[in-house]
């Protein structure tokens, strides 16, 4: 039975064409109708399609020449990157798509690199060679020196039209070994991925890697300690077929009436409540939220929406953490943990379109560990609780590395720019006589703070990154607070090295006057330190807003004008006398728009 | 008591900001245009048929039309009501470069009494940027045959703000308009309307700042002040006695009938408009559809304080709150039983009036 499966992931950058080569894979199997062909079949949410990212994983289960071919999707940002490791785990081969016109990116490189990590065979693809722009044989260059491909095991295809497909069929059933998993030792089944469904509560993805699950099992979650029943389980084929049993190397589905995402946790390994397994698979580490912000509705009666929206997403979102908080300058929200500046920005959206919430983000931040003088050692995720200066003895904030991948001419202002975000530079590489790989150890604080952004303005958007935590190192940081019209907003409050702090807040500072709207007073901005002011600047008043004319009898045309003049203010947050529109509470990410 | 608004949509040409109901080069729909406007005055419910308070023929350019058409849309008016038209409002919108001397006259004998020239400016360049179809020389002449033929009450539209002008250059057309001793003045700042010629060409030219608009309207309300114009409305100034009887029906948010395409009606608090479109107006059957009566204390209020002397402090019902902090903040003030803008206040009086709406 293991011998006919193929288990295989597609690894490829956002744009790289890896939703249409798996549209077309399931159109040549036969799996999907061409007719019933939704374009991207495996990017369900809105959101995904918008963004062309695959933001949860799903898998389908293809039949070819005799064979069961298993292709489990991942998720496809760098936030995600131990979601993805789990997707690969469940794998022995992978797709490496690259673009021909693009070449190989920091990305696509980290997940090739966790692929070759968990044992898969890659196959390498060059798509997109119809494209006028394709540049093939240095593609393939690429792939051989970076990843020490041999020439002739590159395949060449066109996803879009539909050409090198069968190919590609033939290199995962002749080359991607099948599964070796014991039949005859307990269960043990991975989870890479779940999701919550509102009648049969979460449904499981697995992959059974010994032994063999049957419908009606006793099971145990290894690492949340949960036992559950096995009422149902099966395959997926764009839905799902249930089936009495699944066996070793076999992918599919469990329904066990879990009701709680987090239960389900990705990576945990499930076995038997009797005769289980002793050991749990590697690789299982619990769900940490890196980034922190405070999500507040800007109008204070949606606070109960906005809680039920976030029970809500965090359902089908192990990842999203929350918990109420209280702003002095926002009043009542919910202070929000995230894998990554991604995964917030997701959020806030879905907050937004699919549950119509206004909402103020404020700055994001990573957990510090304070270390005070009395020997007590915390920990803050949000810097309102910054302790008294005169308390602290050390601050350590996380770093990661961060790998960037750039044309080779991009290399000294991408230096330069990690520098400047305090980076300690470990490495360059160059790949070939034009791409280079730059490696830097980086605060996570300013990796989150507009970094992403600048490497893309600074080379012209053709550097891609990829970063992982490496642990806490001590840095010299202080609390910058914002004052405006002389009262501390607390929202704007964020910790930065105290090198840059008066570049910070003089930045911020000029931010904030180009985004809160002149009002009837001028209004001071100021940056601090403590009780030291480092930057200010004013808002000025505001002097004239008058229609002059009057149309006459029309009288609803210059009601319209006014409602909506009161329309855009209700979009605002008043702090004090202040109205703040949204967009200021985000200004620290934008300091250089 | 109910006013009467005709409106005439007809213009030799459109100007670079309007976006006001009105076409050019639509001359041959006049004539079947004033039947269409006899024919909907007639048609009006009798119960609005009431002597009207005050008559206003506003456009487009309504002295495009011949004297004749006048006589056809107002002498029946005029003889049916037996109007006192010595002591009767019925004004004129009329723009320079559209009237001679001897339709000036003909129009003053058929009982108009008010004329409102479109001036705008004095500056020639400024003139064209609006696309005005008349020079400074033109507004000068038109002036002195309007009184030459005996109109006593005049008013002058001027606008400020305009493309390239100065704060002296303002000063200076506002010297100009002042020399001419109108009655009334009216002075408007320059407003972008979307979608107009203007809007498009908004970088093509320099406009004055947000502040230095504001200073060309202090210095508008202190000079005439000092000219011995009454300030009365935001935009509006009148020698006594000469305050616009018609449009302080509007901020009084009083009854009126509005006649011919796009016009708008109130009457007891109903609201309706005609179709926009002069086409579509022709074959309109005229039954008003007005809309349900609903309480329209914002627009009182909000019209309402459009005029310098305020409105009465009960009018505010339900809107203590506002009133408090509006008062706290300097831009309303109590005076008696009347609430104004203050001089901050008219600078800001979106800010005010959206807190009612």
């Amino acid at each position: 039975m293991q011998s006919k499966i193929r288990n295989f992931s597609i690894i490829a950058h956002i744009d790289h064409g890896k939703s249409t080569l798996a549209d077309r894979l399931l159109e040549y199997t036969r799996t999907i109708d061409k007719r019933n062909m939704r374009e991207q079949v495996l990017d369900s949410m809105e959101l995904e399609r918008e963004r062309g990212i695959t933001i949860k994983s799903q898998a389908i289960r293809m039949k070819y020449k005799g064979y069961i071919l298993n292709l489990i999707d991942t998720p496809g940002h760098v936030d995600f990157s131990y979601e993805v490791s789990r997707s690969l785990a469940a794998c022995e081969g992978a797709l490496l798509i690259v673009d021909a016109t693009q070449g190989i990116e920091a990305q696509t490189l980290a997940n090739t690199n966790l692929a070759l990590a968990n044992n898969l065979k890659i196959i390498p693809v060059i798509n997109k060679i119809d494209l006028p722009g394709a540049e093939v044989q240095m593609a393939k260059e690429e792939l051989m020196h970076t990843l020490g491909f041999a020439e002739n095991e590159i395949l060449l295809a066109s996803a879009k039209e539909g050409t090198g497909i069968e190919e590609i069929l033939k290199a995962i059933i002749d080359k991607v070994p099948p599964p070796q998993g014991d039949e005859n030792k307990p269960l043990q089944a991975l989870i890479f991925d779940s999701h919550y469904d509102t009648y049969r509560g979460v449904i499981v993805y697995i992959k059974v890697v010994n032994g063999r699950l049957n419908t009606g099992d006793n099971i145990l979650f290894m690492g949340t300690g949960k036992k559950f029943e096995a009422l149902e389980i099966g395959t997926f084929c764009l839905s799902l077929i249930p089936k009495t049993a699944l066996e070793s190397g076999e992918v599919g589905y469990l329904i066990a009436n879990i009701k709680n995402i987090a239960d389900a946790h990705v990576g945990d390994t499930i076995t038997t409540v009797t005769q289980g397994a002793q050991k749990a698979l590697a690789g299982y580490r619990p769900i940490k939220p890196m980034v922190f912000c405070g999500f507040y509705p800007i109008n204070g009666e949606e606070y109960e929406a906005l809680k039920e929206a976030l029970e809500k997403l965090q359902l089908n979102d192990a990842a999203l953490f929350y918990e109420a908080e209280t702003s002095a300058a926002l009043g009542f929200g919910f202070r929000c943990g995230f894998l990554g500046l991604l995964h917030m920005e997701i959020t806030q959206q879905r907050l937004a379109r699919e549950f119509n919430l206004g909402l103020i983000a404020t700055t994001p931040n990573v957990i510090y560990k304070i270390n005070l003088n009395n020997k007590k050692s915390i920990q803050i995720d949000n810097p309102t609780k910054f302790p008294d200066a005169s308390t602290v003895a050390s601050i350590e904030e996380p770093y990661f590395k961060v790998s960037i991948f750039t044309p080779s001419e991009y290399v000294g202002a991408i230096m330069q720019l990690a520098t400047d975000k305090r980076g300690n530079f470990i490495n360059l590489e160059y790949i070939d006589q034009k791409r280079a790989i730059i490696t830097y150890e980086m605060p996570l604080s300013e990796v989150i703070i507009e970094f992403h952004d600048l490497l893309k303005s600074v080379s012209r958007g053709y550097a891609s990154m990829d970063y992982e935590q490496i642990g806490y190192k001590a840095s010299d940081l202080v609390k910058l607070d914002i004052l405006i019209n002389q009262e501390p907003v607390d929202a704007l409050s964020f910790i930065v090295h105290r090198d840059r702090a008066q570049y910070y807040g003089r930045k911020l500072c000029e931010r904030l006057v180009e985004e809160i709207p002149r009002q009837m007073f001028s209004i001071p901005i100021q940056a601090a330190v403590g009780s030291k002011v480092i930057a200010r600047e004013t808002v000025t008043a505001k002097r004239k807003d008058v229609l002059a004319k009057c149309y006459g009898g029309d009288v609803s045309r210059k009601r319209k004008l006014l409602e909506k003049q009161k329309e855009g203010k209700k979009k605002m947050k008043r702090i004090g006398k202040v109205d703040i529109p949204q967009e200021a509470f985000l200004a620290v990410l934008r300091l250089n728009k | 008591m109910t006013s009467l608004y005709i409106h005439i949509p007809f213009c030799k040409k459109k100007c670079n900001y309007c976006d006001f109901v009105s076409s050019a080069g639509k001359e041959e729909l006049i004539d079947g245009y004033v039947e269409a406007l006899i024919h909907e005055l007639a048609s009006l419910p009798p119960t609005f048929y009431l002597p009207p308070a005050t008559i206003y023929l506003g456009g487009g350019t309504p002295t495009l039309l011949e004297p004749k058409y006048f006589d056809k849309i107002i002498s029946p008016i005029i003889g049916h009501w037996k109007l006192d038209i010595g002591n009767f409002e019925i004004s004129v919108e009329a723009n320079p470069g559209t009237a001679d001397k001897s339709k000036l006259k003909e129009l003053r004998r058929l009982g108009i009494n008010r004329l409102s020239i479109g001036a705008q400016s004095f500056n020639d360049q400024q003139l064209k940027a609006l696309g005005r179809i008349h020079n400074s020389e033109a507004n000068l002449r038109f002036y002195d045959d309007a009184r030459s033929v005996g109109f006593e009450n005049i008013n002058l539209d001027m606008i400020f703000a305009l493309p390239e002008q100065t704060l002296d250059q303002w000063k200076k057309d506002l010297q100009t308009a002042l020399s001419l001793k109108p009655e009334h003045l009216s002075t408007y700042n320059l407003q972008i309307e979307q979608g107009t010629p203007l809007s498009l060409h908004v970088t093509d030219y320099l406009f004055p700042d947000e502040d230095t608009e504001l200073t060309m309207y202090e210095h508008t309300i202190e000079t005439l002040a000092g000219s011995g114009y009454k300030h009365y409305e935001i935009s509006n100034f009148a020698k006594p006695g000469f305050e616009c009887r018609h449009n302080i029906v509007y901020w009084k948010n009083g009854n009126y009938i509005g006649i011919g395409a796009g016009a708008h009606s109130h009457v007891n608090g109903k609201r309706w408009s005609n179709p926009n479109c002069i086409e579509k107006y022709l074959n309109s059957s005229f039954a008003p559809q007005p809309s349900p009566i609903v309480p329209d204390q914002s627009e009182t209020i909000f019209m309402g304080l459009r005029l310098l002397d305020g409105l009465e402090v009960e009018k505010l019902t339900g809107f203590e709150k506002e009133l408090a902090e509006l008062i706290e903040s300097g831009l309303l003030i109590r005076e008696n039983l009347h609430i104004k803008l203050t001089r901050q206040g008219l600078y800001l009086a979106n800010e005010v009036f959206a807190r009612f709406v």
